[in-house]
């Protein structure tokens, strides 16, 4: 069956349409495990948010109004949730901060493409909690600019600078690591 | 558009006009045309990013994960045994005013009839007639 909205999904859901239930999931569990994988770095951590967040979805659905985008709201559930998992390890670690990862990228030739990866992901993830939103929604996930903003409950200028600090980053470990092969 | 305005769009949104703000896509697109080698090392810089966030794969949720997701979503609504009617269905209040007038009606058309004195003291006198009984003997036989 096809569905022409998220708002028919939504409705159909509420009532237990299993088969807007999955589309639900399907449409919108991959952005946001992918938002709290980055965040978090931990995929049982993530997947633990992502159910929190569907929870919560459901729960929602009912009295479901569409001042916001499903997908919009969605995603701002599961960041929040990230915010307070990351609140949390901080607490868990009084007077003492984690050893910082080296998150400089190591020579571009010298890596395949699985070690690129992984250590871009490392990079993105050891960001500024927000940089690392911010980038991932934008550049990885491709959610508009308002989009991203309303997620983040930024400006859009507010989301350009952190993008432009994200990147700025990012770019000088990558440029690093290939001057230093 | 400045120059400076244009490299802070690089910086932010990479060497793709097309991810930059609406307002400021047209006037980038100008500017970059109008003199290319001026941006070019902005460009180049922003090139190696963009494609190193390209190769980025997506993260997608294993089988369990979704199973687990759907499992946690409502249930269909029905009433145990019933006909697929919502538990609170829209017409029971409705039902429910049909009813109230109902008794009232019956009460109206009831209550004249049943409050009738004479009538009923007017049934007595057949009852004691037909049965052979003699109110006024059974008055001197009291005293």
């Amino acid at each position: 069956m096809a569905f022409t909205s998220d708002l028919d999904q939504i409705t159909r859901a509420a009532a237990g349409d299993p088969a807007a239930v999955r589309a639900l999931v399907n449409r919108y569990s991959p952005g946001v495990l992918g938002l709290a994988t980055r965040m978090l770095a931990d995929r049982a951590e993530a997947e633990d948010v992502t159910q929190e967040t569907f929870l919560r979805a459901w729960k929602a659905l009912p009295g479901w109004e569409p001042r916001a985008k499903f997908s919009t709201w969605l995603h701002r559930v599961a960041l929040n949730l990230c915010y307070d998992r990351l609140r949390k390890r901080k607490e868990s670690l009084p007077g003492a901060l984690p050893d910082q990862a080296d998150t400089r990228l190591a020579p571009h030739e010298a890596l395949d493409q699985a070690q690129r990866v992984s250590a871009i992901e490392g990079a993105i993830t050891a960001l500024p909690e927000r940089q690392s939103a911010a980038l991932t929604l934008c550049a990885l996930q491709g959610h508009s600019q308002a989009e991203a903003a309303e997620i983040l409950e930024i400006s859009v200028e507010a989301l350009e600078s952190l993008l432009a600090r994200a990147r700025r980053t990012l770019r000088a470990q990558l440029l690093e690591g290939r001057t230093s092969a | 558009m400045t120059e400076d305005r244009l490299i802070e769009l690089i910086e932010a949104w990479g060497a793709d006009p097309s991810a930059y703000p609406e307002a400021d896509r047209a006037a980038a697109r100008a500017l970059l045309a109008a003199h290319p080698q001026r941006f070019a090392d902005a460009l180049a810089e922003a090139r190696v990013l963009d494609a190193a966030l390209a190769r980025m794969p997506e993260i997608l949720p294993s089988t369990t994960l979704t199973d687990a997701l759907v499992a946690s979503a409502p249930k269909p609504r029905r009433a145990a045994g019933g006909f697929g009617l919502p538990k609170f269905a829209p017409w029971a209040p409705a039902s429910g005013f049909a009813a109230l007038a109902a008794g009232l009606f019956m009460g109206v058309m009831v209550a004249p009839a049943a409050s009738a004195a004479s009538e009923t003291e007017e049934v007595e006198r057949v009852l004691e007639h037909a049965l052979g009984f003699d109110p006024a003997a059974f008055a001197e036989e009291l005293g």
